[in-house]
């Protein structure tokens, strides 16, 4: 054969030509995606206006903001952060989702697939209903610790600790079967689930409450939130992306993986938990926003190929302008929860994607 | 000669319906540097459970596994994965890879750049793909390749790892017979030209004694026969064995096989055989 | 919308910037109890006369303390019972925001709707510049919506009667924030006044067990919760109220028997045209309650008053004392 071929990796050549274009995409597509959810909405503010608006407030540039105060309270306090809010949840449950999929080698894996919404939201649910049942816990109005809500701790809580639930029993002789670690999920996710619903009933008034935490919204979404859930989501990519070998290893399957030198029991443990944090920081301060973390990896395979070194990051850009789109949609649309638009548009677009591709599912490894 | 793997008295076993089956009693086993063993037995004879007791990913009862000289117990697996690679049985490659990366990613024990890869790693790459006649597949994608082009491609995968030990999961499961015969001979042809170990857990009797110099064969737990083909392809050995009748035949150039002279379940009673549908 | 480029990457760039720059801890206007900045809300001009009265400190029925620096101008409702007392009280015009459910008096139809289908548009409120909101308590407005706007630095009182002398409590209390103390206490005099009067009429009258249909869904039926507001209308009427459980203020079929209503008041038939007497004698099981035998089926148009603790929570008093006493109580 000829001499010198040299295969070329991923950072040279027409893969870098690739990544170059699928990160671009996706960075511009963001961008849109920030300046269309922070100009639109009830009040529209022009592009212009926002960033005086922003200089003037963020960076001390200008004299004043050009517009209302209002209209400054709107963008700054209510958009922005929701806006931020929107691209960490989203970029934390498609960064989950990937890493989900990678691990379990399973089309169908969302970041929830293992319990962690099933836990955040019934840690939720006892948040919203149990000053009502005990009104000795409802501590004042607000119900804060250090501002933080109980609702968004439990919800955090409830994630993490439904994983380690489900992977302490799923975990056997140090090995964690991807089959055994599904079933567990669902089998706990189900118990779960009937937990919620029976507090769902007994909650009275505050089902709507229930309800729309359920649906996932980030309309209540402060700078505290960000503040706890930005770095975590983001500290997470950081190790996952670092972790990028281990991830492609993964594909190959459980014992080749190990004979190339991974630990694969300790380093599905390690993704899985990372990938859980990242989940339940998103969920703890939105709800369960369904389909992002599960459609984006999968379109993004299809454009950027199946090496984490491109799928991660760019499916963390993706799911947050995709969630931010969403979000402005849910806002357009008279306040409905995102949840719901994410379920509207997901959907069809992802049988959509079934149809015209076969290798959406091919594409996953057997 | 430099003694590659060296056990001795290993006792293997495991929990099965409640039950535990004692797979492999006391079993002695040697390979030195560049040999080409192939391992056989019946089903369930342990070869595979003897594959993962040299690579240490099977907990023993008791006896002694060394490696290159070295206590199994004291290897760590990146060691390991440095020296021993492992072809596998099945042939199923991650779609949506071209070959070179998935070949590339057989580098992963040596390598020493995090994120991209070094001239050193490209040139393993290159090489492997040489060896194992695919080159002209390195574009491909993996989704788009046939049974025998996967198995060169794992192969390829394979010697990116360099190794010195070679070992061989029954390869040949998934293969007709021109590929079955062609990786045989490729892995022979390797051996010599990497200078490596091979042990292969072979279930075709003639492949085996065609392309192996030694054939060690498994029988109740421990080897029961261990040499040249001609001295362990033996009808009377076979028979008690693998429970089958065998003939001993000879082709126009002198190369000898063995034949199964009936099925031994066509010798039973026939409720048996009624139960089988088709 | 079509931004240009130029804006697009410069907005891009800050927004990148942003994110790193420490978040903003509190925006200017984010204290509850500091006077709201010169942004949203105080109009200077609206300086009341009576200077004493402001800055003024209320605690709402959440238990939060609020305060007001002027009267207030500028006032969003997000209950229609809130609504109702604003217009009580002489200041129907200080509106500019309210739900889609507010539908008294007739002028406040045309009011700007900051609430649609019980989801409040935070940014409407915001952009109606209100320097005072009057929220719902118990999750009718949700409290996060609550803590969000009290963040921006927006006054709110959240009002949450549970009971006659609670609402007298809340006209009291919206009456002081918008120095109308005055219309206030002449509003409860009055009210005090007819639910005396309609104490006095049935006094002594036999207490018929009277059982309140809020609504049927599904095979569950809800009532008055115990030691609920309704329930409570109900005894000052006149009668002895079946009542649900608390919380989810249902009860199960098999109680509502046991219970044996001698009074059926439906009032769900107020806007649902097929709940009648002889459809809810058809039901299964009914037709064992005294109630249904005798004939003591009675449909309610005036549930809306009945159940929105507004200054018309009267009228609903008295409406449910004709129902349960229609030979002592008269129109």
């Amino acid at each position: 054969m000829r001499a010198g071929v040299a295969p070329r990796p991923l950072v040279r050549g027409p893969a870098l030509t690739r990544a170059v274009v699928v990160l671009g995409g996706a960075g511009a597509l963001l961008l849109v995606a920030l300046v269309a959810g922070i100009g639109l909405g009830s009040v529209t503010v022009a592009p212009d206006d926002v960033l005086r608006v922003l200089a003037h407030r963020l960076l001390g540039i200008g004299a004043s903001s050009g517009v209302s105060p209002s209209t400054e309270t709107i963008i700054v306090d209510l958009r922005l952060p929701r806006v931020l809010g929107a691209m960490v949840v989203g970029a934390g449950l498609a960064c989950a989702g990937t890493v989900f999929q990678a691990i379990l080698r399973n089309p169908m894996a969302d970041p929830y697939i293992i319990g962690t919404a099933a836990g955040a939201s019934l840690g939720a649910t006892v948040g919203i209903v149990l000053p009502l049942l005990v009104p000795a816990l409802a501590i004042g109005a607000g119900s804060s610790v250090l501002g933080l809500g109980a609702v968004q701790l439990l919800a955090f809580a409830g994630g993490v600790a439904t994983v380690a639930l489900v992977i302490g029993v799923a975990r056997s002789g140090g090995r964690l079967p991807s089959v055994t670690l599904l079933l567990t999920g669902y089998a706990v996710s189900s118990l779960l689930a009937a937990g919620v619903a029976l507090l769902m009933f007994a909650s009275g008034r505050a089902l709507a409450a229930i309800f729309s935490w359920l649906m996932g919204s980030l309309a209540a979404v402060g700078w505290l939130d960000l503040a706890i859930a930005g770095p975590i989501v983001l500290a997470v990519f950081v190790v996952l992306f670092a972790r990028w070998r281990s991830l492609n290893l993964l594909l190959l399957g459980d014992g080749p993986a190990a004979n190339l030198g991974l630990d694969v029991g300790r380093e599905k443990l390690r993704l899985t938990m990372l990938a859980t944090l990242s989940t339940s920081a998103a969920v703890a301060i939105s709800g369960t926003i369904g389909f992002v973390g599960l459609v984006v990896p999968h379109l993004l395979r299809l454009a950027a190929g199946p090496d984490h070194r491109l799928l991660l990051p760019a499916s963390a850009v993706l799911g947050a302008a995709l969630l931010v789109l969403a979000d402005l949609g849910a806002r357009l649309a008279g306040g409905i929860p995102v949840g719901v638009v994410t379920a509207l548009v997901g959907a069809p677009f992802f049988l959509f994607l079934l149809r015209r591709s076969r290798r959406v599912v091919s594409t996953m490894p057997a | 000669m430099t003694r590659v793997a060296e056990i001795a008295g290993l006792h293997v076993s495991y929990d099965a319906d409640g039950a535990r089956r004692n797979v492999l009693r006391g079993l002695d086993f040697e390979v030195s540097e560049g040999e080409l063993v192939a391992l056989l037995g019946p089903n369930g004879s342990g070869k595979t459970t003897l594959l993962r007791a040299i690579v240490g990913t099977v907990p023993r009862d008791a006896g002694r596994v060394s490696l290159f000289g070295r206590d199994i117990a004291t290897w760590n697996r990146m060691e390991l994965a440095r020296r021993v690679a492992v072809l596998p049985q099945s042939l199923v490659l991650p779609d949506g890879f071209r070959v070179a990366e998935i070949v590339e990613m057989g580098r992963a024990p040596h390598a020493t750049r995090w994120f991209g890869s070094s001239d050193a790693d490209a040139a393993a790459v290159e090489r492997a793909l040489a060896d194992a006649d695919a080159l002209d597949l390195a574009e491909r994608h993996a989704d788009e390749l046939s049974g025998g082009e996967r198995q060169r491609v794992l192969v390829a995968m394979a010697l990116a790892q360099e190794p010195e030990l070679l070992l061989l999961d029954e390869p040949t499961l998934h293969l007709d017979i021109a590929h079955q015969a062609a990786l045989l001979a490729s892995v022979a042809h390797l051996r010599a030209r990497r200078g490596l170990t091979v042990i292969a857990v072979l279930h075709d009797l003639n492949l085996a004694a065609a392309h192996a110099p030694r054939l060690a064969v498994l029988g109740g737990g421990r080897i029961v026969a261990d040499g040249p083909p001609e001295s362990v392809m033996r009808p009377d050995l076979i028979r008690d064995l693998f429970g089958v009748a065998v003939d001993e035949a000879r082709t126009a150039d002198g190369r000898r096989f063995l034949v199964p002279r009936a099925s031994p379940i066509a010798n039973e009673p026939s409720p048996r055989r009624g139960g089988m549908t088709g | 919308m079509t931004p240009r480029r130029p804006s697009i990457l410069l907005t891009g760039l800050l927004l990148l910037l942003s994110a790193c720059a420490p978040a903003p801890a509190t925006s200017p206007l984010a204290s509850t109890s500091a006077e709201p900045s010169a942004s949203i809300g105080a109009s200077p001009s609206s300086a009341p006369t009576a200077a004493a009265a402001y800055p003024l400190t209320l605690t709402d029925d959440a238990g939060r303390e609020v305060t007001l620096d002027v009267a207030p101008a500028r006032i969003v409702s997000l209950a229609p019972s809130n609504t109702e007392i604003v217009c009580a009280l002489a200041s129907c015009d200080l509106l500019v925001g309210i739900t889609d459910f507010d539908d008294f008096p007739a002028e406040v139809i045309e009011i700007d709707k900051v609430v649609t289908m019980a989801q409040v548009d935070v940014e409407a409120v915001v952009a109606a510049e209100p320097d005072l909101v009057l929220a719902a308590g118990n999750e009718l407005t949700p409290t996060s919506v609550i803590d969000q706007l009290a963040e921006l630095g927006l006054p709110v009182l959240t009002l949450y009667p549970e009971s006659l002398d609670e609402v007298y409590a809340d006209v009291q209390l919206i009456g002081a924030a918008i120095d109308r103390t005055d219309e206030a206490t002449g509003l409860v005099d009055e009210m005090r006044g007819r639910v005396e009067a309609v104490a006095e009429a049935v006094d002594g009258l036999d207490r018929p067990r009277t059982f309140y249909e809020v609504s049927v869904f599904e095979g569950t039926i809800y009532t008055a919760g115990e030691g609920s507001f309704l329930a409570s209308l109900i005894e000052t009427a006149g009668g002895e109220p079946i009542v649900g459980d608390t919380l989810s203020t249902s009860i199960e079929i098999e109680d509502l028997v046991a219970a044996d209503p001698e009074l059926i008041l439906l009032g769900d038939a107020s806007y649902d045209p097929t709940i009648t007497a002889e459809t809810v004698a058809a039901r299964p099981g009914w037709d064992a309650m005294t109630a249904v035998r005798d004939g003591n089926v009675v449909v309610v148009t005036d549930d809306l008053v009945i159940t929105r603790p507004g200054p018309r929570i009267v009228d609903g008093l008295e409406a449910l004392a004709r129902a349960i006493h229609p030979d002592a109580v008269s129109g």
